[in-house]
């Protein structure tokens, strides 16, 4: 397995070989990794993996391994030579194995690296990595084998595995009774010293651990910044408890930002070492078990602890700016939402730290989400997640409520921004479907916890049941993560090109008509699930009724543009590089709805492709616009251009060639969340045609590109909290609330009105109606409404 | 500017300050949560107990989440004590003056609709879905010894006797009484031309006597799911003659009950008690029963589902009465100390939604778990 | 080597046609407007809608053109459910007397097989079709071929130098198959790669695929797991064999 090697050292980051050449350099960066190491013992007791190498082709006697068994290689050295060429017995002692049997042993070694080969007729050779022994040798108890070293350093592992036995082998029950063995593993270095190859959990604990410990050094930096003459606990302290006790809206929303940048890097990673193991076919680097649970934790970490918070993140900072209002209506329950979440995050990730983390895939389908076979991990998944239903919900009722009653005088629903009408409309989908997420996973709790049967099939228990309350919340979801981008998109996009946003009332009603149909489109996601067909074919129509709202969007905003006068900066970059992504991804949409077109891509990379178009295309360039146009306001820090530019560029670029060419690997017949896959070749049949090995290739270079693009983002932060320019309070020229107050706005945000004095303001309006009139509906429900202090007035 | 403000993170606000307030309570909360959805899955795994290590630190979670709420109070307790009134009013159509905190109520509310919702589908798709217990019964379907999956409604045992729906049937007149006992709280909180004193002994009687009716209501809840009572003997011959009712537990009605019994499904028990229980003449089993084939004596019933539902249901509604006297106890004591004047008793307004609506829940789960 | 089912073909082609068209029209449009309608910051702009800061600004809307594209995407839609139909009635054609007749007889003396045959645009109809049983387990699939002889379905297992050992089913060309399908522990779901269908496996429930293997099939093709069902989910393989 010449690839396994090499990429397994690749993933040390090249930190590794550049250890071997340059040690002196990478002396102390290697101690911080083999520190890290250290200090995570718990991710070390792993189980071996199923991946099949190290035991196939053994077929061992007994169930477990015996102690009284014990197995030996001699003749490997303590260090290799190049290409060298050792001989080696291998021999056991011990067990039922006795003088004058039959059979007395057999065995059966791997080694990771070099070439094995045999000397004599009671061994045989599988492949150059598997030896075992014939027929004619399995009356022995020692053989004797030949080993060519690799020509390069490496980590050489050998498992052995020997049967010591008892001699009834034509007795009854295939006479394997009584037989016992046992293995044994032995790892043996170059001539070079090289490290350990890594175990991708350690890595990512690692990673994850040094993220967390640079987040604190920076934490630490932020406050020394601040005011270097009071660098001490005694300010750090009350610092700290301030940012951790706070219920401004700003902090809060600054804390989700910094919480859902951290995830979107950790979740990241993980997508990296998904590339690293899809790179090539047939690819051992990670195993089955540790694949499942790195592209659960994925989709989980991507959804719900990095797009979330982001969306938050904006919420709170924008919108109680954008309304006029000083601070959202609830702020001690705004601090509530983001703090489950951390606490959320961490019982997600509990069995990343046992080796045991979730491996369900984010849709955690019944009955295998509360099966025994899935990992114990997956309960703290489930636990997690009804954490993060809670924020969720409370976040809804928060910004719901602050809509509703803070809006300032002048401002009628119909004059909202159109972030705050996105806002609006995600709240709405969000608090609507996600309790049926909730309480589909606190049944899944509680069976997998107190053993309630909810999903339990010899009990009656119907799989599909959580597959209809999850897509019901799962489709709404998965809008409420791209409508924020749509309001971003409209601002960005109004402004660049110096108009009034095109249509701006069918813009309102689109995306009304997006939150209605977010409802009742979900069995399309339950295609091929054994739903009943009259239930397919009324949600086929349905979803093919999104493409209308989304393409209204689509050309308003291309409208917009029209007769403008378009700035190039950043965030007009990418909110025209999101027009394209995501207008790609709509297109792509499309192709589910045809079901006879869906039974072949569904669970298919036609899938993948379509949602990282649309979920990375558009959520993701969404945010990065929103970062760009909104930073100056939020900090008082310019953003540099020039690395706007690049970030842009690099990061469009690679993301295209990310994921473009998974829509062709999907109709090929490459399969979501399969840990491998084999191209045909003309000895063999795989699944996929050749071509795919090179294009899987192509995608994995192209993701570690776009992964690193996003750091030059993350670098002009630092770079412009550091020595920015001083932003202006309207530096892009934008007509709404947030630009009337200085940058960055203060505590307790003031605006700047008319005669100059500070206050809340009021919203004028440059069109003819009547402002203030309220229109049919909000009448007749005004009617409704009796004012509190009548309710006073009538009980006096 | 007000932000300068900083009043201590743990203890009473100032509410006249405009100015955000620091909190411990959310982040101490929100790792008590943590800490016990953790330690209770520590506790057991799929139903099996897993030692007594990890139970202390589920009463830890418990201690910490209480813990946080009695700081949130401890900023609340400043709230129009001293004459002082601080209740955010809504600025924009259509909710112009309406209280903020009202808005939000009814919003959080819909949003609790959405959870019972979910609940009751869950309910319906297993009541439906899955044969009745009685159908199976009299189809004769079934082999003694060997477990029948089928759905056996909790309304089944429940209302088989009048003396089994008491304690859920008294509950029902509990909460519809501490509707009423709130609305009166709130009704003297406002009123103005009252005396002091006798508005505080007022408000906070019929504060106490919800929080006692919420409890009887738990209490009857665990009497009936886990205690079970005796009889007087002049009221046996009312119960099929038995001298006591057992509690849902003692007849096995479990979510592990994996073969459940019950004399009703009982062929010998019925031709024994002709006054009781009776087979219905059209069915298959009385046909069976006539000719001599019918499939022995006891059906036995794997009722896991049916019990889950039944448990799970009725517990969140269970755990929202529990939010409730977690409540009113802070609402009982606010009052004694004279804590509601016509200017803040809109907060017993705002509780008396909530409570109307765990009422009214109450009077959708009645039927469709008790008497159905 | 094609993966693609002539139906799936169909549909594919005419949905690029009109995302060609589409996606075409948005992106001239697009990069037509972002290199046209441009100023250099600094310029003299102009400000259309009198936009100011505190005001909501100037309706810049035109109901022809909203309604244009309300109503046209309307009518594609339309046209593209209409074009996606017809394949659903041979899909999910019912079981008495669809678009594959009935269980086959073979006690009839009429009978011949299925006979299937391919129409112009992909769908397929049969005479009669016969019942084979699919049970998804974790991590293998069984095939029973019931009593139906050897010739029209066969069963077995092989060693592939890449899956291991797995199981295969030999079907006939030329014969419709419904396969009845269930699992025993969690949900599976078996892709007939070079069918273009699968169809969930659910344990407690029956499901049920049809399966028409027709006669411009590759020889041999993959059978694989769908649905996420645990370690060893992506080995859960097994082998289509179709012979005349």
């Amino acid at each position: 397995m010449p690839t396994r090697s090499w990429l397994q050292s690749w993933l040390c980051i090249t930190e590794v070989k550049r250890l071997v050449t340059k040690r002196s350099k990478a002396a102390i960066f290697t101690l911080v990794i083999v520190a890290a190491m250290l200090a995570l013992p718990s991710a070390q007791s792993l189980p071996g993996g199923i991946s099949g190498v190290q035991q196939s082709g053994c077929n061992c006697h007994g169930a477990v391994p015996s102690e009284s068994v014990s197995a030996s290689i001699e003749g490997l050295p303590e260090s290799y030579n190049y290409s060298e060429v050792y001989e080696l017995t291998v021999s056991f002692q011990g067990g039922p194995s006795q003088e004058g049997n039959i059979n007395q042993g057999g065995f059966h070694l791997w080694a990771s690296e070099g070439a094995l080969s045999v000397n004599d007729a009671t061994a045989q050779v599988y492949n150059e990595n598997e030896v075992g022994h014939t027929d004619a040798g399995n009356d022995q108890v020692s053989w004797s084998v030949t080993w060519t070293a690799p020509a390069t350093d490496k980590n050489v592992d050998f498992v052995l595995h020997v049967n010591s036995v008892n001699g009834n082998a034509d007795g009854a029950g295939g006479g394997t009774s009584g037989d016992m063995w046992n293995k044994v593993v032995i790892t043996l270095g170059g001539p070079i010293e090289v490290l350990e190859a890594a175990n991708p959990f350690v890595v990512l604990g690692v990673l994850i651990i040094v993220s967390a410990s640079l987040l604190a050094i920076t934490l630490a930096y932020v406050f020394y910044r601040k005011d270097p003459e009071a660098f001490e606990w005694d300010n750090f302290a009350p610092w700290l408890a301030d940012w951790l006790t706070s219920t401004d809206h700003k902090k809060i929303g600054t804390l989700y930002f910094v919480a859902g940048l951290f995830f979107l890097g950790v979740g990241g990673i993980m997508a990296m070492i998904i590339r690293i193991q899809l790179a090539v076919p047939g690819n051992d680097f990670l195993t089955q078990e540790q694949y499942n649970q790195f592209f659960t934790l994925h989709g989980t970490t991507m959804i719900f602890l990095a797009a979330m918070p982001m969306i938050n993140g904006f919420a709170n900072w924008m919108i109680p700016l954008q309304l006029g209002a000083a601070d959202l209506a609830l702020p001690r329950i705004n601090a509530m939402s983001f703090w489950l979440q951390p606490f959320a995050a961490l019982l997600i990730f509990t069995g990343v730290f046992s080796g045991h983390g979730a491996d369900t895939g984010w849709t955690g389908y019944a009955p295998y989400v509360v099966s025994e076979g899935a990992h114990y991990g997956t309960t703290m998944w489930a636990a997690g997640q009804i954490m993060l239903v809670a924020s969720s919900t409370l976040t809804g009722i928060n910004f719901l409520t602050t809509m509703a009653v803070m809006r300032a005088p002048g401002m009628g629903w119909m004059q909202m921004p159109l972030f705050s009408w996105s806002i609006l409309v995600a709240n709405v989908m969000l608090f609507l479907s996600i309790p049926a997420f909730g309480v589909g996973l606190i049944q899944v709790y509680l069976d997998r916890v107190v053993g309630t049967a909810f999903y339990d099939i010899a009990a009656g228990g119907d799989p599909l049941l959580w597959s209809h309350l999850f897509w019901y919340f799962g489709h709404p979801e998965v809008y409420v993560v791209i409508v924020p981008s749509f309001g971003i998109i409209s601002e960005v996009i109004a402004t660049s090109s110096r108009r009034s946003v095109f249509g701006y009332r069918s813009m309102v009603y689109a995306l009304a008509g997006i939150g209605i149909v977010a409802f009742i489109v979900y069995g399309h996601h339950m295609f091929t699930s054994g739903m009943s067909p009259t239930l397919r074919f009324v949600t086929m129509l349905t979803t093919m009724l999104v493409a209308v709202p989304t393409g209204i969007k689509i050309f308003n905003w291309l409208m917009t543009m029209h007769g403008g006068s378009l700035v190039y900066r950043t965030h007009t970059l990418w909110a025209l590089g999101f027009l394209v992504t995501f207008t790609l991804g709509g297109i792509s949409g499309m192709f589910f709805p045809s079901i006879a077109m869906d039974t072949h891509l569904h669970e298919s990379y036609f899938v993948v492709a379509h949602f990282h178009y649309v979920l990375v295309g558009g959520t993701v360039f969404g945010f990065f616009a929103g970062i760009y146009y909104w930073w100056p306001k939020a900090t008082g820090k310019m953003l540099s251009e020039k690395l706007g530019v690049l970030h842009f560029l690099t990061a469009f670029v690679s993301y295209n060639a990310l994921f473009w060419p998974m829509h062709r690997l999907g109709v090929w017949g490459m399969t979501r969340r399969h840990h491998t896959y084999f191209v045909t070749t003309e000895e063999a049949l795989g699944s996929l045609p050749m071509e795919a090995a090179g294009w899987n290739m192509f995608i994995t270079v192209s993701g570690f590109l776009f992964f690193f693009s996003n750091f030059i983002m993350v670098f002009n932060m630092i770079v412009s909290s550091v020595r920015g320019e001083d932003a202006p309070d309207d530096p892009w020229g934008g007509w709404s609330f947030e630009w009337m107050t200085t940058s960055p706005p203060p505590a307790h945000t003031l605006y700047r009105l008319d005669d100059g004095s500070w206050g809340l303001p009021t919203l004028k309006d440059a069109n003819e109606h009547i402002a203030n009139e309220p229109g049919l509906l909000s009448s007749w429900f005004q009617r409704l409404m009796v004012s509190d202090d009548e309710i006073e007035e009538a009980s006096h | 500017m007000s932000g300068d403000h900083h009043p201590s993170a743990w203890g009473p606000h100032d509410w006249r300050h405009g100015a955000p307030h620091n909190s411990w309570s959310p982040f101490i909360l929100s790792l008590g949560v943590a800490i016990f959805l953790f330690t209770l899955a520590g506790a057991f795994k799929f139903g099996e107990f897993q030692g007594w290590g990890s139970v202390p630190l589920i009463f830890v979670g418990l201690g910490v989440i209480g813990f946080s709420l009695l700081v949130w109070w401890r900023q609340d307790m400043s709230f129009g004590v001293d004459g002082e009134v601080f209740e955010p009013k809504s600025a924009g159509a259509p909710f112009q003056n309406i209280d903020i905190r009202k808005v939000a109520m009814w919003m959080f509310l819909m949003s609790e609709m959405m959870v019972f919702t979910s609940l009751f589908s869950t309910y319906m798709r297993y009541r439906f879905g899955i044969p009745n217990c009685q159908t199976v019964f009299e189809s004769g379907e079934w082999v003694e010894g060997t477990s029948v999956t089928c759905f056996e409604p909790a309304g089944h045992l429940i209302a088989s006797s009048w003396f089994h729906i008491a304690p859920g049937a008294i509950n029902t007149f509990a909460l519809i009484i501490s509707s009423f006992t709130i609305v009166q709280a709130l009704r003297y909180a406002k009123k103005k031309d009252m005396d002091e004193d006798v508005r505080r002994r007022k408000v906070t009687r019929y504060l106490g006597t919800t929080w006692l009716l919420a409890i009887l209501f738990l209490t009857l809840k665990m009497i009936e799911w886990f205690v079970g009572f005796p009889l007087p003997e002049f009221l046996h011959e009312f119960n099929h003659g038995d001298s006591s009712i057992k509690s849902l537990y003692a007849e096995g009605y479990l979510i592990n009950a994996d073969s459940y019994q019950h004399h009703a499904y009982d062929t010998h028990y019925i031709e024994a008690h002709p006054d009781d229980y009776s087979i219905p003449e059209d069915s298959a089993l009385y046909a069976m029963m006539q000719a001599g084939t019918h499939p022995g004596g006891h059906m036995m019933a794997n009722i896991q589902v049916s019990a889950t539902t039944f448990y799970v249901t009725t517990g969140t509604h269970g755990a929202h009465v529990l939010g409730g006297i977690v409540g009113l106890t802070y609402m009982t004591l606010k009052a004694a100390r004279g804590g509601y004047t016509p200017d803040n008793a809109v907060s017993i307004e705002y509780f008396g939604l909530y409570w109307h609506f765990v009422d009214l829940v109450w009077v959708l789960v009645f039927p469709f778990f008790y008497l159905y | 080597m094609s993966v693609m089912t002539p139906i799936f073909e169909g549909l594919w082609e005419h949905y690029i046609f009109w995302s060609v068209l589409v996606g075409g029209f948005a992106f001239g449009w697009l990069y037509h407007h972002s290199f046209w309608f441009t100023s250099k910051d600094g310029d003299k702009l102009p400000n259309v809608d009198e936009i100011e800061i505190g005001v909501f600004p100037k309706h810049n809307d035109d109901m022809r053109l909203e309604v244009a594209w309300t109503i046209l995407p309307f009518i594609l839609i339309v046209w593209l459910t209409y074009y996606s139909w017809q394949p659903l009635d041979a899909m999910w054609t019912s079981t008495d007397g669809g678009a594959h007749g009935y269980e086959c007889d073979y006690d009839d003396p009429g009978y011949t097989g299925s006979n299937n045959v391919m129409h112009s645009d992909g769908i397929i109809t049969s005479d009669c079709y016969h019942v084979i049983e699919i049970t998804g387990q974790q991590w293998f699939w069984s095939f029973d071929c019931l009593e139906l002889e050897r010739s029209l379905c066969d069963t077995g297992t092989e060693t592939m130098e890449v899956y291991g050992s797995v199981p295969v089913l030999a079907l006939q060309k030329g014969e419709t198959y419904l396969a009845v399908m269930e699992s025993v522990d969690v949900t599976h779901s078996p892709w007939f790669q070079h069918l273009g269908t699968k169809e969930d496996v659910l344990p407690g429930q029956q499901t049920t695929l049809w399966l028409p293997v027709f006669d411009s099939m590759t020889e041999e093709s993959m059978v694989l797991c769908a649905e996420y069902c645990g370690d060893a989910h992506s080995v859960m393989a097994a082998k289509l064999v179709v012979h005349n």
